[in-house]
């Protein structure tokens, strides 16, 4: 007999437990344990790494000042910021059930997420880059990993969503970044103000067709909670936080670059190079908003400005080779943009 | 190293020099007595979507073949690299660490993942493919099978 999707709502939870819940859960799946759906929510706003982020990405100070722990997560994805208005929710499977080829696993299990959402009367949609759109804007953040044997896929419910404080907790050297990041959050990041319980059902229904299984509810097993344990004294290493060992990038007399990925295809630049710097927003490959410095650029800043907003970002080179010197420093900090990495 | 000589299968690149794992698309090639290098196939690389990031465990660590020597990180999808020998890593190639993207642009040279030493005793380098027809059946396979399934453009 098939046993039935195991549901475990743990409701409101630490910043910790928000995250080393679900990840005992996937231990549990893997040595074994029954396909999982998983809810929580944070009782406190913290910030979260993806497992290969840089903590230098986020803004310490900030967070040590304003009392947001900072937490690393063993799936992908960038450093966000996370509060009490989003509700998570993990599907975990053991690996041999979900397909090998990484984005046929994800669109398999990002699709119930879309039908849950149309259940309780939002048209969601999942794109070619499978994020869970509403229109052209982002409504559930998702990240995926295998831990183990398992496979999980984990993303939230954004009832509310704080534009200013998720820019505010980058460490973004330039203000003007800054500025461009938040600007693109506010159009391209929306909230669903929705019933949770409604959606936590429609959800629950949607994974439970999709894979073809009943649904019952239930709780972490004696040996996931040892593995919470174990778990809660691992994320909170110093160890853990640094992540995996990573060979040095930035190199003495290269350019040096901050990217940030707002949503798929939308991204903002900061970066220098011999006194050049630029923060530039990018849409869809399409340079939207443009800031630029260079000593030699006197008074044509402006004119670059100008001349590059509304080109698509492979041009910039040849436009930027007009304004002499100054414009192939620009042009080699901008050089530096590499979204697809994001 | 030298050029690796490569055909064409179904629109691609594949390398014949070498041993291949089917589940995971590893290739395994020999640099010396008891000492080879290990990377991705095209094919491998491409269902996985853009990488975004890899990483790999320390230099010196033991290898089990079926379990991780690194992680890749593609469409924030985090997954194993699994090995396909037994052994020890011996190095990890830090510019495509860097840089994911030269094992997107150079799967078979410049992209390789680690060099590792492989245990004799294990037997695991005669259970991958390693006899060409069988490499290229295998591969026009697969290439088939991910166009069927929508994950590589036809």
């Amino acid at each position: 007999m098939v046993e039935p999707l195991r549901v475990v709502d743990s409701g409101l939870s630490s910043p910790l437990r928000s995250q080393t819940l679900w990840h005992a859960i996937a231990y549990g799946v893997s040595a074994g344990g029954r396909a999982t759906l998983s809810f929580c929510r944070p009782a406190e706003p913290y910030v979260c790494l993806g497992y290969h982020r840089g903590i230098d990405e986020v803004d310490r100070d900030y967070c040590r000042e304003n009392g947001l722990p900072l937490l690393r997560r063993m799936v992908g994805g960038g450093p966000v910021y996370l509060d009490s208005d989003q509700l998570f929710f993990q599907i975990c499977l053991p690996a041999r059930a979900v397909p090998a080829a990484r984005r046929q696993a994800l669109r398999v299990l990002l699709e119930p997420v879309v039908t849950a959402f149309r259940a309780v009367g939002v048209p969601a949609a999942l794109d070619d880059d499978l994020e869970i759109c509403l229109d052209d804007r982002k409504i559930c953040g998702h990240g995926a990993g295998q831990i183990e044997d398992a496979v999980v896929v984990c993303g939230n419910l954004i009832q509310r969503f704080d534009h200013e404080r998720a820019a505010r907790v980058l460490a973004l050297a330039d203000p003007a970044q800054r500025d461009q990041t938040l600007a693109l959050m506010h159009r391209f990041v929306a909230a669903t103000p929705l019933d949770p319980a409604a959606f936590q059902a429609a959800m629950i229904s949607a994974y439970a067709t999709a894979l073809g299984l009943g649904a019952q509810g239930g709780a972490l097993t004696g040996t996931e909670r040892t593995v919470l344990e174990g778990l809660d004294e691992r994320f909170t290493s110093d160890t853990w936080l640094a992540g995996p060992v990573r060979p040095a990038t930035a190199r003495a007399g290269r350019p040096s670059a901050r990217q940030v990925k707002v949503r798929a295809g939308v991204w903002t630049l900061g970066a220098t190079y011999d006194g050049a710097q630029v923060a530039a927003g990018v849409v869809r490959g399409t340079v939207e908003k443009v800031r630029l410095h260079d000593r030699g650029l006197n008074g044509s800043t402006e004119q670059a400005e100008e001349a590059l907003q509304g080109i698509p970002l492979h041009s910039v080179a040849r436009v930027l080779t007009g304004f002499g010197d100054p414009g192939r420093r620009l042009a080699a900090a901008f050089a530096t943009a590499d979204p697809g990495r994001l | 190293m030298e050029e690796t000589a490569l055909v064409i299968v179904s629109g691609f690149p594949l390398a014949l020099d070498r041993r291949y794992q089917a589940e995971t698309h590893m290739w395994v090639l020999d640099t010396g007595p008891g000492r080879v290098r290990i990377g991705m196939d095209p094919l491998g690389i491409e269902t996985s979507g853009t990488l975004a990031q890899l990483s790999f465990l320390p230099t010196g660590t033991e290898l089990t073949a079926g379990r991780p020597f690194g992680q890749l990180e593609a469409a924030k999808f985090v997954g194993p690299l699994l090995s396909p020998v037994s052994g020890a890593m011996l190095a990890v190639n830090d510019a495509v660490a860097r840089d994911p993207g030269l094992a997107e642009r150079d799967p078979y040279g410049a992209g390789w993942l680690i060099e590792a030493s492989v245990s004799e005793t294990a037997g695991e380098l005669s259970g991958l493919l390693a006899e060409p027809a069988e490499i290229t059946a295998w591969f026009a396979a697969r290439i088939a099978h991910y166009r069927l399934n929508g994950l590589l453009a036809q």
